[in-house]
């Protein structure tokens, strides 16, 4: 189900040149989101506007159905909020304040009282709600504030950087619990943060925002797919990772060191096999032939066509294993690590963001 | 749950999380709760136990010149003329405007500082609703602090032996001025505290404007009336809410003034409250206009 909807939301402050948002085109969808970005890429500009508290200078948007012009009320009825920054009054007991901002919400005194005692027990604040806010940790501020914005039961919750400030304990907690929200509680999360890798944990789909411009949206799966890439570690010698590599860039595979590892970039899949079909010919016969394969990676898309993508992909996964096992008994190295790489969503911005 | 589960004693179950289906209130029911809870706020409930030591001990020390009042009056047995009810928060004015400048920052101030604003503006009402039921908070919390001694000397005045009749169209007279007064302070003292987002600038702030333009004003038309500007001295009335609700309240309801230039005709007076009640709006307007730009 769609839960938000933007068409060409573009919002610029005041005369500024650069616009905080534009032309904004997404769609989020039920589970977690994530909205990823650097400080500064619109991320709390596209909260506030969904929220009905900043207008947009042009464009549109829907959340949950009722449009964000005119129907802001309704909106706010069913959305909890979060807020990036401190929002919690330093004299009121946690219990109090969460009861309080469940009427806000629209709560009758009775049902406001039972779920907040509920929700902080869920965020688990459960022993410190009768304490003065004023004495929280920020990890405990962290969680009154989340709990505060499921109190009234919302259809959608969006989190402004709910990690911001915590140890990597406290992390890892609210990161299982904003991961509760979306599929336990099935409450549809927006989630912004810039740091990639805690999204990457626990989102279904991810929305990448770079200067107000929409990067990427996709299903987090397609980010960290497998890319092909294989990273080997070897043991030998005192130079043998060297060595290694030099032997695997003589038999005409594109590599390059990473870190203590050797990175191997992806044999063009769809290539005949030939040679490398029976490995056990020796690396010998297998080296001329794979050499041009790599050279020319236009003969790739053509003769990996149709529905044997798939199948020709994983055959030169294969051929590619068995080249580095081959390199490595020649050179007589141990084979600590072959490894797939798999993407990271940091690699969004360092293929998109140049171009 | 399974049975392994429910086996080991002493455990405390995740129920897991519950939705809420049941019944919401509406808008106006949002409103109430925020009304009431504010007024409330102003009192220290609903916040730290300290926090209700000042304005308990502020209605305590207003309270001390009506008890002392109705004691004298039924133990001497005095007239009932002693019962001065317009002029009297006039005469404490002092302990009004410390509660008000003390109190206001809890309502105004704490919002804005710590944030919460945010989360109140992320919520149904908005920003007009929200910052014009919060001054309603303050008015109602102001009304109860100058009524209750008005309340203390009517019924102790009645106990001691006073004519409802003729003490009824004379409180009347001080309720309504009362109401006046509190809406009066509640917008100067919002304003101040809405700006000045520390306390204690908060509470100095609203001291200095009310308290010293209290001076000033008493000063002015001192000075006014006595150079034969009469005029001058009249209108010199707006500046303060004391000396105004005083002058509307000798101008319409004929009371006894405790200023040197009270409005001498109705038609003064009328002019003159209708002058306040604009300016009031216009404060509410720049309040409310803060609290738009709060939520942006």
């Amino acid at each position: 189900m769609t839960v938000i909807q933007t068409t060409a939301l573009t919002k610029r402050y005041g005369s500024a040149q650069v616009p905080a948002l534009d032309d904004l085109s997404i769609e989020v969808v039920d589970g977690v989101t994530g909205l990823v970005g650097a400080n500064g890429a619109g991320k709390s500009t596209l909260i506030k506007i969904l929220l009905g508290l900043l207008a947009p200078t042009s464009g549109s948007a829907s959340v949950l159905g009722h449009d964000i012009e005119g129907s802001g009320e309704q909106i706010r009825r069913a959305v909890g909020y979060m807020p990036e920054h401190d929002c919690l009054p330093p004299d009121m007991r946690c219990i109090d304040f969460v009861v309080h901002m469940g009427r806000m919400s629209g709560l009758p005194p009775a049902p406001a009282r039972e779920r907040a005692a509920d929700v902080l027990r869920h965020v688990g604040l459960a022993e410190e709600r009768y304490r003065l806010m004023g004495g929280y940790s920020t990890g405990m501020k962290q969680r009154a504030k989340l709990a505060q914005a499921l109190v009234h039961d919302p259809e959608l919750v969006m989190l402004d950087e709910p990690t911001n400030g915590l140890d990597p304990a406290a992390r890892d907690d609210m990161l299982a619990l904003v991961h509760r929200i979306g599929h336990d509680f099935g409450i549809p999360v927006l989630v912004t943060s810039h740091l990639l890798g805690e999204l990457e944990r626990i989102s279904d789909h991810v929305v990448v925002l770079d200067g107000g411009r929409l990067l990427r949206s996709e299903a987090t799966r397609s980010f960290l797919a497998d890319t092909g890439t294989v990273l080997v570690e070897v043991t030998g010698g005192g130079d043998a990772q060297q060595r290694m590599g030099e032997a695997l860039a003589a038999r005409g595979l594109s590599c390059r060191p990473h870190g203590g590892l050797i990175e191997i970039d992806p044999l063009t899949p769809g290539l005949p096999t030939g040679a490398g079909g029976t490995p056990e010919d020796g690396p010998g016969i297998g080296t001329p032939e794979d050499g041009p394969g790599i050279g020319t990676p236009e003969d790739g898309p053509g003769l990996g066509a149709g529905g044997r993508d798939g199948e020709a992909a994983a055959a030169a996964h294969d051929r590619l294993r068995d080249l580095v096992r081959d390199t490595a008994a020649d050179l007589d190295l141990g084979l600590v690590r072959v490894q797939a790489r798999t993407g990271r969503l940091e690699d969004v911005f360092r293929d998109e963001v140049p171009a | 749950m399974s049975a392994q589960d429910s086996a080991s004693a002493g455990v405390i179950h995740d129920i897991g999380y519950r939705r809420y289906a049941g019944e919401r209130t509406s808008r106006s029911g949002i409103t109430r709760a925020l009304l009431f809870s504010g007024v409330l706020a102003v009192f220290g409930f609903g916040r730290s136990g300290k926090a209700k030591v000042l304005p308990f001990a502020l209605l305590g020390m207003t309270l001390v010149p009506a008890v002392i009042q109705v004691g004298i009056m039924s133990l001497i047995g005095l007239s009932a003329d002693l019962l001065n009810y317009s002029a009297y928060n006039a005469g404490s004015s002092f302990l009004v405007v410390l509660f008000v400048a003390a109190q206001a920052p809890v309502l105004f101030s704490r919002d804005l500082r710590s944030g919460v604003i945010s989360l109140y503006l992320a919520r149904p009402l908005g920003a007009t609703a929200f910052a014009l039921t919060r001054w309603a908070s303050l008015v109602l919390a102001i009304l109860a602090f100058v009524l209750t001694p008005l309340l203390v000397l009517f019924i102790g005045g009645l106990a001691a032996g006073a004519s409802l009749g003729e003490e009824l169209p004379r409180v009347a007279v001080a309720l309504a001025g009362a109401v006046l007064l509190a809406m009066l302070v509640a917008t100067v003292a919002s304003l101040v505290a809405s700006w000045t987002l520390r306390r204690g600038l908060a509470i100095a702030g609203s001291i200095m404007v009310l308290l010293v333009g209290l001076g000033v004003t008493a000063g002015l038309q001192e000075v006014a009336s006595t150079e034969g500007a009469t005029g001058l001295a009249h209108w010199a009335a707006l500046l303060s809410p004391f000396v105004l609700v005083d002058s509307v309240q000798v101008s319409l309801g004929d009371a006894t003034s405790q200023f040197p230039a009270p409005a001498d005709t109705v038609a003064t007076g009328l002019l003159l409250l209708g002058t306040a009640l604009a300016l009031m709006v216009l404060g509410m307007v720049l309040l409310v206009r803060r609290y738009r730009s709060k939520g942006a």
